[in-house]
């Protein structure tokens, strides 16, 4: 290496260096602003009320319950029903018919799905559940959201599974185990914390979804346990909240917010602890 | 199919376990192994030796059928272990795979705690108590001669243990199920010297009771541990005799090239 090209070298390192530095820094600078924005404005608002009331009237003191309720009862079954299958699916795609063309299809169509706006998501489950049913109901807006939740645990599951050797599946299956024993007791073990991780993003994911509960689920000021009718929801109150030109509405809109983002900082952060403690190992 | 043109080679006087008939082995439309002829001795070690490719651990998998979990992969000819044809449609494969154990060039413990690592493999086709199961992990792990060093943590993860630890393991984890045959892919090859030498001593204390047969790259290992040798070239095996024969006297060429070390 000649004396001249050494420097220009390590002058190109360090600029280079320089804008990788200054491109994470305005990245990580946005994000920084909106959770920033979102302390600022919703703390302000968070107190006791907040859980404890319902969704107000115009001009009038309340809280967020029925919205939280709705968020959490619409989840639960979304991903009560959306879990089994992606696992189940992604089980299959990588144990069962990991040579076969099928596993290639489910896949493609699998990535599609994956990244397909959740608005069409919405639009879908409006035609297949809310134009028969004659009406906006909970019941759709779990489904909807379940849609949502089979391709990131199936993909989760798929790679995961994956990643676990063929040699500690060969060794399964060489002590005599059947292959579903070897799939339950030694592949779903070595992949837990990986497939837990996909579950929870898979709540992270829909925690936040605006666009599929629009069409289906809509909303409801009052308490309703009713699935059969139509369901309040964080994202939802946030979006009609955030919208109206009531003081109260907005503040509320924000502390809303505030708590979603907050749920899911701490789904992510328990996935990371998770995928982490696996690395350790 | 049954060769008639030649007699199988067989080397020691005592009584066959497992009898290779004209066994040809492809992966797709390669053709792996050709024309597989040889009688395995009972309680006895017999290693297979060559250079890579040469279809020794093609031929090991073919005797517990693990190939069975890849596509595109088979077997034609027979196995006959006890006389009954294992390659045969009727052959139930757990149970093949009870009688014919394997251990694996690296280790493999199961995600689970050590005493799991071994009851798990028990309890698959036994229903026993708790203290008949504590009993059969003890041996096993005594066995293996592992039992002194894991004795106090049995909870603890199989993946804790050092690498040669992990190996003999799961050779307890295999002698647990109490097979007739054992078949080592390289058990060694990943292991450090004393770890290795561990290994040999435990293949040397359990000829007594199973059939081994130990697939090695090191020719010195198999000169060590083994009775009787086959040296296999480009899917053929070329010769099959007592390991004495193969290392000093070797009838054919290519052997002794190779176990001089002048190719492989």
């Amino acid at each position: 290496m000649s004396s001249v090209t050494y420097p220009r070298r390590k002058l190109t390192n360090s600029i280079m260096m320089g804008l990788c530095i200054l491109a994470a820094g305005i990245g990580i600078a946005w994000l920084a602003l909106i959770l920033g924005a979102l302390l600022y404005k919703g703390i302000a608002g968070l107190s006791a009320s907040v859980f404890t009331e319902m969704t107000p009237p115009p001009g009038e003191a309340g809280g967020l319950l029925n919205a939280i309720a709705g968020s959490l009862a619409m989840s639960v079954i979304a991903m009560l029903v959306g879990t089994p299958i992606g696992i189940l699916a992604g089980t299959y795609m990588a144990e069962y018919g990991r040579f076969s063309r099928l596993t290639l299809l489910v896949r493609f169509i699998n990535d599609i799905l994956l990244s397909a706006p959740s608005i069409v998501v919405g639009l879908f489950v409006y035609e297949m559940l809310v134009v028969p049913m004659g009406h906006f109901s909970a019941v759709a807006g779990s489904f909807a959201l379940a849609v949502l939740v089979i391709p990131v645990v199936v993909r989760t599951t798929e790679d995961m599974l994956n990643l676990v050797p063929n040699a500690l599946r060969e060794a399964g299956t060489a002590i005599g185990a059947p292959r579903w024993i070897v799939i339950r007791s030694v592949a779903y073990r070595a992949a837990s914390s990986g497939i837990v991780t996909g579950i929870l993003l898979a709540i992270a994911r829909i925690s936040g979804e605006t666009a599929p509960l629009l069409f289906t689920a809509l909303n409801n000021q009052f308490w309703s346990s009713n699935l059969n009718a139509p369901m309040a929801s964080l994202p939802v109150t946030i979006f009609q909240f955030a919208l109206s030109p009531y003081e109260e509405w907005q503040q509320l809109a924000w502390t809303g917010a505030l708590i979603i983002t907050l749920t899911v900082l701490g789904l992510s952060i328990v996935a990371r602890s998770l995928t982490g403690r696996k690395e350790d190992r | 199919m049954i060769s008639a043109e030649k007699p199988a080679p067989q080397t020691t006087a005592s009584p066959a376990k497992i009898e290779i008939r004209n066994l040809n082995f492809y992966y797709g439309e390669t053709k792996a192994l050709k024309s597989i002829n040889m009688t395995l001795p009972e309680r006895s070690v017999t290693a297979f030796i060559g250079p890579s490719g040469c279809g020794k651990s093609t031929l090991l998998r073919v005797l517990n059928r693990i190939y069975e979990l890849y596509p595109r992969q088979r077997a034609e000819g027979e196995v006959l272990v006890d006389g009954k044809n294992i390659l045969d449609r009727s052959q139930d494969l757990n149970m093949l795979r009870t009688k014919v154990g394997m251990v694996f060039q690296k280790p493999t413990p199961f995600p689970m705690s050590i005493y799991e690592n071994i009851a798990f493999g028990i309890r698959l086709y036994e229903t026993l108590s708790r203290s008949e199961i504590d009993e059969r992990v003890e041996a096993a792990l005594r066995r293996a001669a592992l039992w002194n060093e894991v004795k106090d943590k049995l909870n603890a993860s199989g993946l804790s243990l050092s690498g040669g630890q992990q190996q003999r393991l799961c050779i307890a984890r295999t002698v647990a199920v109490k097979p007739e045959i054992i078949l080592l892919d390289e058990p060694a090859s990943a292991l450090d010297p004393l770890s290795t030498a561990k290994i040999e001593e435990l293949i040397d204390e359990l000829r007594a009771d199973y059939t081994i047969v130990i697939v090695t790259h090191n020719m010195q290992q198999a000169a060590r541990v083994s009775r009787q040798t086959a040296f296999m070239y480009l899917g053929e095996l070329v010769e099959f005799d007592d390991t004495s024969k193969i290392f000093t006297s070797p009838q054919q060429k290519r052997t002794q090239d190779y176990v001089t070390g002048r190719f492989g």
